[in-house]
C-alpha cells in the first residue's frame, strides 16, 4: 500500500569528518511498500547516510522527517523506536550469547520479577526464524556454533523483531547461501506488501535490478539521481556512478613496452577470499588493483607480504619462490617487499611516538652497530627519509600524530623507502589525504617504478587507477576478473568489471553509446 | 639526545609530581622526628645510604618489571621468580651459586614470554600461573621447611658490604639501571619495545619480530627479578619461603608512579627510578611514625591510587 508522503525525508543534510565531506547537501526520500536501491562508489557516502538515518551518527546540518515529523535520533535505540532497523554489514551478534538472547537483545521478555522470560523469548526467536524459513536453527543454540550465513539470518530475524517500518539492508546478502537469498527476496516482497519500506545497499548489480522499485545513485558524497527502475541502462547507470570530477594531475606514462615479470603469483588462494589469483608483475611497473572494497585486494598484498597463514599457491620473485611467513622476513635482503598498510593510525604509525621512532621502525638493523643504534647513521637516515618525501616537520622529535594526514601518510611511505625495497605494496595510500599530497605520491610512485621498482597499488579511487598504473586487474570476489592495460584503463571498464556486469566489449559499447 | 621518546611535557609531568612528593615526604617525616625526638635522622646521609641499600632489591625488580611493562604486559612472577633464584643459589652454592640463579630467572622469562608471545596468554594469567608452580616446586624442593643453606660469601658481599663507605648493593643497583636504560634508549632491542608496546599491529607490519621482542622483555625480566632474589638472600644470610612477596606490589607501583604508562610505549628509566626512591621513603618514613601495620597498608595503597589518578588525567594523549 505505497502512499504519497514519503516515510522518510531527508533534506539538506551534511556530514563532514574532520575536514573531508561525506555527504553535502542530501536530498532523499523513500516511500512505503518499496523497495529502495541505492547504489554508488566506494566513499560515495551510502554508509555515512545509512548511519545517519538509524541513529549511529547525527547530521552536520538538514533534516531529517520519518512519516512527516522531523526526528534528530542521538543513538540507534531511538531510530528503532521510530521504526528505523538497520542490518549492517558487520554482524552485530554476540557469538556466546544463544540465538534467542540474541535476537531479543535489546528488549528481552520480562517476567512479573524482572528476570529474562526464557519461554517467551524462545517461541519469539521461533516465530521470527520460521518468518524467514530458517526452522533448523535451535534458537538455543550458541551463534559462534552457526555458519556465517545462517548467522547473517539470524542477524534479519533480529531486525524483523523489532518491528520495523523502515529497513536498512547494507550488504546484508553477501554472506549469504543462495537459498537464504532467495528467501530474503521473498521475505522483503512480503514486507513490501505490508507497507515496509526498505533500503536496500548491494554492490551486486543483478540483485538490485530484481529486487528494487526505485533507485538512488549517490557519487562523492551528494544524491545525483532517483529513478524508477527501468528508466536508466545498466551502462547509463554506472555513468551515473562515475560522474565527471575535476581530475588530480597525474606524472605522465612512459610509453608501454612490454616488462619482463619480476614478481610473478601464481593460484594464489586463501580460505575462501583469494581464489586462485595469477598475476606477475614486471620491474619498474605499475599494477593497480581495482575493485569494490573487500573483493581480497587486501588479502592479496597482506598475503604477499607473509602476513597471512595458510596460503596456497605460488609466488616468485624472478626464479626464487617468495613466500615470506612474516613481515620481517618479507623485508630481508632476500626479498626486499614492504607494504604501505591501509590503515597509517593503526597499522601504520605509533601515532604517540616521535617522528623518528616512526621513520626508522622498519629500519632498525640499517642503522645499528651489532646492538646498538648508531646515532649519526639514525639522524641521516632520518633526514634523509623527511628529505626525500618533502614531509613538513618543525622537528623529527615531535610526535607523529601532531602531523596533518597527508604528512602522517608520508611517515609511512618514508618509512619503508627507508629500507629500500625492490617491490612495493600499496594499500590505497591516498585515502583521506588532501590532493596536494595526492599528486606528490603519484610523482613519487612513478619516480620508484622509473628507478626499477615493482609496485602493486590498490586504489578505491578508480581516477587513480587510470591516472597511475600501467596496467589494472580489477578483482571481484577473491578473484582477478579483468585485466586492463593501455588505452583499455577506463572507468566504465574498471566500474563494470568491479561490478562484474557485462562484458568489457559490451560495456564500452555502452560507454560509446550514451558518451 | 637525538631519539629519546619522550619530548612530550606531559611524560615528564609524572616524574616531577613523583619528585616533588619525595619532598613532602621527607619533609613531614623530618617535621615528626624533630618534634618528637628532636633530630632529623631522614636527612642524616647514612639514614639515606640504608635506605637506598634495602631499595636496591625492590629497584632491581622494577627495572625488569618496567621492560615488561612497556610492552603493556605485566610480570605477576617476579615474586617466586626471587625465591626460587635464591633457593636455588644457596642450594648449589659455591661459585656457581649466583650464576644458578640467574639461569633460573632466565628461564623463568623464556617461559613467561613463550607464553604470552607465542601462546597469546594474557600474561596477568600466564605469569600469575607461573608463579604458582614456581611455589609449588620451592615447597616441594624444601619440604615445607626452611631451607638450611646459607647464601655464598659473594652473595653476602654484593648485598651487605660496604665499598667507598656506599653499600654495594646500591653499587648493583647503579649497574643494573645503567644496562636498562641503555638498552631501552640505545639498542634496536629497546626501541623496539617502545614501537611494539604503542602498536603491536603497526610494530609487526614494520617487520618487527615482535614475539622474540616480548620473549626478550621476559627474559630481562626474570633475570633481573633473579639477581634482586640472590642479593636478598646475601642480605638475610639465607633464602626463605616467600621471601619474595613483599616486592610484586612496589615493585608495580614503583614504575607507575615513575609515569610509565601501564598500556605500554612509554616511560623513561629515570622515572622508574624515582618511583623506587618515593616508595622506599614513604615506607621508612612509616615506619619511623611507628604507624601499625594496618595503617601502613591503607596509606601505601592510597598513596599509590592517588598519584595514579593525578597523571591519569593529564596524560591522555591516545586516541
Amino acid at each position: 500500500m505505497p502512499t504519497d508522503s514519503p516515510i522518510v525525508q531527508l533534506s539538506g543534510v551534511s556530514k563532514h569528518f574532520s575536514g573531508t565531506r561525506a555527504l553535502e547537501g542530501v536530498d532523499f526520500s523513500c516511500r512505503s511498500g518499496t523497495i529502495h536501491g541505492i547504489l554508488g562508489e566506494n566513499g560515495a557516502g551510502k554508509s555515512t547516510l545509512i548511519k545517519i538515518l538509524s541513529g549511529v551518527l547525527q547530521p552536520d546540518a538538514g533534516t531529517v522527517e520519518v512519516a512527516g515529523k522531523t526526528v534528530r535520533f542521538s543513538n540507534p535505540e531511538q531510530a528503532v523506536a521510530s521504526g528505523i532497523v538497520c542490518i549492517f554489514q558487520e554482524l552485530s551478534l554476540v557469538p556466546d550469547l544463544s540465538v534467542a538472547d540474541n535476537i531479543s537483545i535489546a528488549a528481552p521478555p520480562r517476567t512479573r520479577f524482572g528476570l529474562i522470560d526464557k519461554r517467551v523469548q524462545n517461541r519469539r526467536a521461533e516465530e521470527l526464524l520460521a518468518r524467514i524459513k530458517c526452522e533448523d536453527v535451535d534458537p538455543n543454540s550458541l551463534v559462534r556454533e552457526l555458519s556465517l550465513s545462517r548467522r547473517q539470518m539470524v542477524e534479519i530475524a533480529k531486525a524483523l523483531g523489532k518491528d520495523p517500518k523502515v529497513l536498512i539492508l547494507d550488504e546484508a546478502t553477501s554472506a549469504l547461501t543462495s537459498r537464504d537469498v532467495e528467501t530474503v527476496y521473498g521475505l522483503l516482497a512480503e514486507l513490501r506488501t505490508a507497507g515496509v519500506a526498505s533500503l536496500f545497499i548491494s554492490h551486486r548489480m543483478h540483485e538490485i535490478d530484481k529486487l528494487c522499485d526505485m533507485l538512488s545513485v549517490f557519487r562523492n558524497g551528494q544524491h545525483i539521481e532517483t529513478f524508477a527502475k527501468g528508466a536508466h541502462s545498466e551502462g547509463e547507470i554506472v555513468k551515473l556512478m562515475i560522474g565527471r570530477e575535476v581530475t588530480a594531475h597525474y606524472p605522465p606514462k612512459p610509453e608501454p613496452v612490454p616488462k619482463p615479470a619480476y614478481l610473478t603469483i601464481d593460484k594464489l588462494a586463501w580460505e575462501g577470499q583469494l581464489k586462485g589469483i595469477d598475476l606477475s608483475i614486471g620491474k619498474g611497473e605499475i599494477v593497480g588493483l581495482g575493485g569494490l572494497d573487500g573483493q581480497g585486494q587486501k588479502e592479496l598484498l597482506l598475503g604477499l607480504f607473509g602476513v597471512l597463514r595458510g596460503l596456497q599457491g605460488k609466488v616468485a620473485i624472478l626464479d626464487h619462490p617468495c613466500r615470506p611467513g612474516s613481515p620481517a622476513e618479507a623485508k630481508s635482503d632476500a626479498m626486499r617487499i614492504a607494504l604501505v598498510p591501509e590503515d597509517r593510525k593503526t597499522e601504520g604509525l605509533m601515532l604517540a611516538m616521535s617522528i623518528a621512532d616512526n621513520l626508522l621502525a622498519a629500519s632498525y638493523d640499517r642503522v645499528s652497530d651489532g646492538p646498538f643504534i648508531n646515532q649519526d647513521k639514525a639522524r641521516t637516515a632520518v633526514s634523509e627519509g623527511i628529505a626525500k618525501l618533502q614531509i613538513k616537520v618543525a622537528s623529527p622529535d615531535d610526535i607523529v600524530s601532531t602531523l596533518s594526514g597527508g604528512n602522517q601518510q608520508k611517515v609511512v611511505i618514508a618509512k619503508w623507502l627507508m629500507t629500500d625495497p625492490d617491490v612495493i605494496l600499496l594499500n590505497d595510500p591516498t585515502r583521506g589525504i588532501d590532493v596536494g599530497t595526492k599528486q606528490e605520491i603519484y610523482k613519487l610512485i612513478r619516480e620508484l617504478a622509473d628507478r626499477g621498482k615493482t609496485i602493486l597499488l590498490y586504489s578505491s579511487d578508480y581516477a587513480e587507477l587510470i591516472g597511475c598504473c600501467d596496467r589494472v586487474a580489477v578483482m571481484y570476489d577473491g578473484e582477478i576478473v579483468a585485466k586492463l592495460s593501455g588505452d583499455a584503463i577506463t572507468e566504465e571498464a574498471i566500474v563494470a568489471a568491479s561490478l562484474n556486469v557485462g562484458t568489457q566489449s559490451s560495456l564500452q559499447a555502452a560507454g560509446a553509446r550514451h558518451g | 639526545m637525538a631519539f629519546h621518546i619522550p619530548s612530550l611535557k606531559a611524560e615528564d609531568k609524572p616524574m616531577v609530581i613523583a619528585s616533588a612528593f619525595i619532598l613532602v615526604i621527607l619533609s613531614i617525616g623530618t617535621v615528626y622526628t624533630l618534634s618528637t625526638q628532636g633530630s632529623a635522622p631522614l636527612l642524616s646521609p647514612g639514614y639515606l645510604l640504608q635506605q637506598l641499600q634495602t631499595g636496591s632489591f625492590l629497584g632491581i625488580v622494577a627495572a625488569g618489571m618496567m621492560v615488561v611493562i612497556l610492552l603493556g604486559h605485566i610480570d605477576l612472577s617476579v615474586a617466586w621468580t626471587m625465591t626460587a633464584a635464591a633457593m636455588m643459589a644457596t642450594t648449589v652454592g659455591g661459585e656457581w651459586a649466583i650464576p644458578t640463579g640467574i639461569a633460573v630467572g632466565a628461564a623463568v622469562g623464556l617461559v613467561n614470554g613463550f607464553g604470552v608471545a607465542y601462546l597469546r596468554v594474557p600474561s596477568m594469567i600466564f605469569t600469575l600461573g607461573v608463579d604458582s608452580v614456581l611455589r609449588g616446586l620451592m615447597v616441594a624442593h624444601t619440604g615445607g621447611f626452611a631451607p638450611q643453606d646459607s647464601a655464598t660469601p659473594l652473595m653476602r658481599t654484593l648485598a651487605s658490604d660496604r665499598f667507598l663507605g656506599i653499600p654495594s648493593a646500591i653499587f648493583v643497583w647503579l649497574a643494573v639501571s645503567v644496562v636498562i636504560a641503555v638498552m631501552l634508549k640505545r639498542t634496536a632491542f629497546g626501541r623496539e619495545i617502545y614501537v611494539t608496546g604503542n602498536r603491536e599491529v603497526a610494530a609487526y607490519l614494520s617487520g618487527i619480530r615482535t614475539r622474540r621482542v616480548i620473549l626478550g622483555s621476559f627474559v630481562v625480566s626474570g633475570i633481573c627479578a633473579a639477581l634482586a632474589g640472590v642479593m636478598l638472600a646475601g642480605y638475610s644470610a639465607r633464602a626463605y619461603q616467600g621471601m619474595g612477596n613483599p616486592f610484586l606490589l612496589p615493585a608495580i607501583a614503583a614504575v607507575v608512579i615513575g609515569g610509565t604508562r601501564i598500556l605500554g610505549g612509554q616511560g623513561r628509566y629515570i622515572g622508574t627510578l624515582i618511583g623506587v626512591i618515593l616508595i622506599v621513603l614513604l615506607n621508612s618514613v612509616l615506619s619511623i611514625m611507628q604507624m601499625p601495620e594496618a595503617g601502613r597498608q591503607v596509606i601505601y595503597g592510597s598513596v599509590i591510587i592517588s598519584m595514579l589518578l593525578v597523571y591519569g588525567r593529564g596524560n591522555k594523549v591516545h586516541s
